[in-house]
């Protein structure tokens, strides 16, 4: 295809301003990795050195060692998944109903709990806190789980919504006709056959769960039970700059597990935001 | 084996009435093809009877029991769709043995029962494959499977062969004839195309608007039409309808007047005056020189092969007229007309009703 000189400026154009903008949120990461590999006595030089002299990996595998990271990472891999399972085991049936049955107000249903995602977490965190205080599920992973699939139904009902409808609806006949009640043909059509979309739900309940911190900083005080958000934040705010560069390394082990997440399935959470969007 | 009978069928869509006082009485074994224009409620009624649709009013019974508060799975029908609906995840000996789930029988006599169904349709080297391997003939075979297998009291069609190609659709109809004197079970059949109708039907069932306009044999829909809508639907060419009046003796029509042959007036009698349609079947009207006096002019030819369809223009209306292959006509000649009244229709212009209705009744009951 031949292009314009003026097309060609647009890609240009384009492509700076994503540049940008991917500076903007790489820097930061870059400004860590810097920091996770300097020795102690470069970290005292600030940004004047940006590629330290003697490069190291050794606050790697000192925090590797440490059993307290190992504890924190273990915390986090539990809370995640368990609240990204929970999230799509309660969202499904919800997803299902809205996908498949008629009833009134099904459009101010669908609005309305997507206008819970739109509340900051931050707005009900009082509220929040003395709530689960009164139920006796503070400093336990159990109420924290609870919360974090809370956090997640709203968007997984969507896009498990989109999933179900991407099923055919003749599907439901046929199976009626097979004599299966509504609950089988959930759990014997539905669900299988939209196994792509449950995957690429629970997989960014994981992704996001894995870096949520408000949750967890109000729940659990104890530091045994502390994912790596909320364990990093607190050694941050209370050591010396002694440890600066265990901590950036520390911060940098604990992004990569959401990023190879990230990587590895990209394209089916990619597939999952983008069902529905075009008729097929 | 059952016998099926729906009863002043009613449903409305909110304000819409798509079905209006819908019945019908099919007996055991019999196959019956609903036939309608696209919207003519068709599918709707066809829903009602599997039970994926409730009626707003009237009843469907199954040998006389009535069915309205049971669930599809307890009704036991079976549905071959327009799209196939076969489970994607599942294969092809899975898909067919699904609705055995329910039934009492010893894992090795599904498979069995599997196995038979597979033999008939001759589709057992395909048992391990997925839906999405096989070609549109397969699925359709396959879902075949699925509804035969369970022996259903009566078999429901949904537009089963329109997504086939004319070849592969013509070979279908066939099969699903063989199969329903193979395993004769009364069948419900629906369709838009009427050769469908016309080549597998044991009765028509011809709807238009949410009402039955008139159930007969495939011959009676053709030659004994109630209504000009069935005259109109049925047949390809569409039948000529002629715009008429009757006086005394003879026939007046565009541009000439007919004598009215002895046979056809007492067909006429009593409608004297009155304002006529003649439903005349293109293979009823004889181009030949010199005519009745009805002048036309040749506006289209189109050979089949083994006939030549000949569109002609009057002013007063448009006809076609089958004709001999070696027809030596062109565009644009002026030819003369012969019509075979004593094989016409004469239809009321007011009412669009035939002046004499055709034997069977609109109840459905057979006719002997």
């Amino acid at each position: 295809m031949v292009r314009s000189r003026a097309e060609r400026l647009a890609d240009l154009a384009v492509y700076a301003a994503m540049l940008l903008l991917a500076a903007a949120f790489l820097l930061p990461v870059l400004w860590l990795a810097s920091l996770a590999v300097r020795t102690q006595a470069e970290v005292f030089l600030g940004a004047a050195r940006f590629i330290p002299e003697a490069p190291t990996l050794d606050n790697f595998a000192r925090v590797l060692r440490d059993g307290g990271f190992q504890t924190y990472i273990w915390n986090t891999i539990k809370l995640s998944s368990l609240g990204a399972a929970g999230a799509v085991a309660l969202a499904a049936p919800a997803a299902y109903a809205l996908s498949r049955m008629r009833f009134r107000g099904k459009g101010a249903v669908m609005l309305g709990i997507l206008s819970v995602q739109m509340v900051s977490g931050l707005v009900v965190l009082i509220p929040l806190y003395r709530f689960m205080d009164r139920l006796g599920l503070l400093e336990s992973h159990f109420g924290t789980t609870l919360l974090y699939i809370a956090a997640g139904i709203p968007v997984t009902v969507w896009l498990l919504k989109i999933a179900f409808d991407t099923v055919p609806q003749t599907l439901d006949d046929a199976a009626a006709i097979d004599g299966l009640s509504r609950f089988e043909t959930f759990a014997m059509i539905t669900l299988p056959l939209a196994l792509p979309g449950l995957v690429s739900a629970f997989i960014l309940n994981l992704i996001l769960n894995w870096s949520q911190f408000l949750i967890p900083f109000i729940m659990l005080t104890a530091d045994e039970t502390w994912p790596i958000s909320v364990a990093i934040f607190r050694f941050a705010g209370s050591t010396s700059a002694a440890t600066t560069q265990l901590l950036a390394a520390a911060c940098l082990l604990a992004i990569l597990p959401a990023l190879a997440i990230f990587i590895v399935l990209q394209r089916w959470i990619l597939a999952a935001l983008m069902a529905g969007a075009v008729k097929q | 084996m059952a016998k099926l009978d729906l009863s002043a069928i009613t449903k409305s869509f909110g304000a819409t009435r798509v079905l209006d006082q819908v019945s019908l009485s099919v007996p055991d074994r019999e196959f019956v093809v609903v036939v309608g224009p696209s919207g003519c409620g068709k599918s709707t009624l066809l829903r009602i009877v599997a039970g994926l649709e409730a009626a707003s009013a009237g009843e469907v019974l199954l040998d006389d029991r009535p069915v309205s508060q049971l669930s599809p799975g307890q009704r036991n029908v079976a549905m071959v769709f327009q799209n196939y609906a076969l489970y994607p995840h599942l294969t092809v000996a899975a898909n067919i043995g699904f609705g055995l789930r329910r039934a009492r029988m010893r894992r090795a006599e599904k498979r069995e029962a599997v196995a038979r169904v597979a033999r008939l349709l001759e589709i057992e080297p395909l048992l391990n494959r997925r839906p999405g391997a096989l070609s549109g003939g397969q699925r359709q075979r396959v879902a075949m499977g699925r509804a035969i297998i369970r022996n259903p009291a009566v078999f429901l069609f949904d537009e089963p062969l329109s997504n086939l190609d004319a070849r592969l659709r013509m070979q279908m109809r066939s099969e699903i004839r063989a199969l329903h004197r193979a395993v004769p079970t009364t069948t419900l059949y629906v369709t838009h195309d009427q050769i469908e109708a016309m080549t597998m039907a044991d009765r028509v069932v011809v709807m238009n608007g949410g009402r039955i306009e008139q159930i007969g044999t495939p011959t009676e829909v053709y030659s004994a039409p109630r209504t000009t809508f069935v005259a109109g639907f049925i047949g390809m060419p569409s039948i000529n309808m002629i715009p008429a009046r009757y006086r005394g003796d003879a026939l007046e029509l565009p541009s000439t007047t007919l004598p009215v042959p002895a046979a056809v007036k007492p067909r006429l009698a009593g409608h004297a005056g009155r304002d006529l349609l003649v439903g005349l079947r293109p293979e009823h009207l004889d181009i030949r020189p010199g005519g009745d006096g009805l002048v036309a002019e040749v506006d289209q030819i189109e050979p089949t092969g083994s006939e030549t369809l000949v569109y002609l223009d009057h002013p007063a209306m448009r006809l076609s007229a089958r004709t001999a292959p070696d027809t030596a006509l062109s565009p644009g000649m002026q030819v003369g007309l012969r019509l075979l009244l004593e094989r016409a229709s004469f239809f009321d212009a007011e009412t669009g009703l035939n002046l004499v209705p055709p034997p069977s009744n609109l109840t459905g009951e057979l006719t002997a």
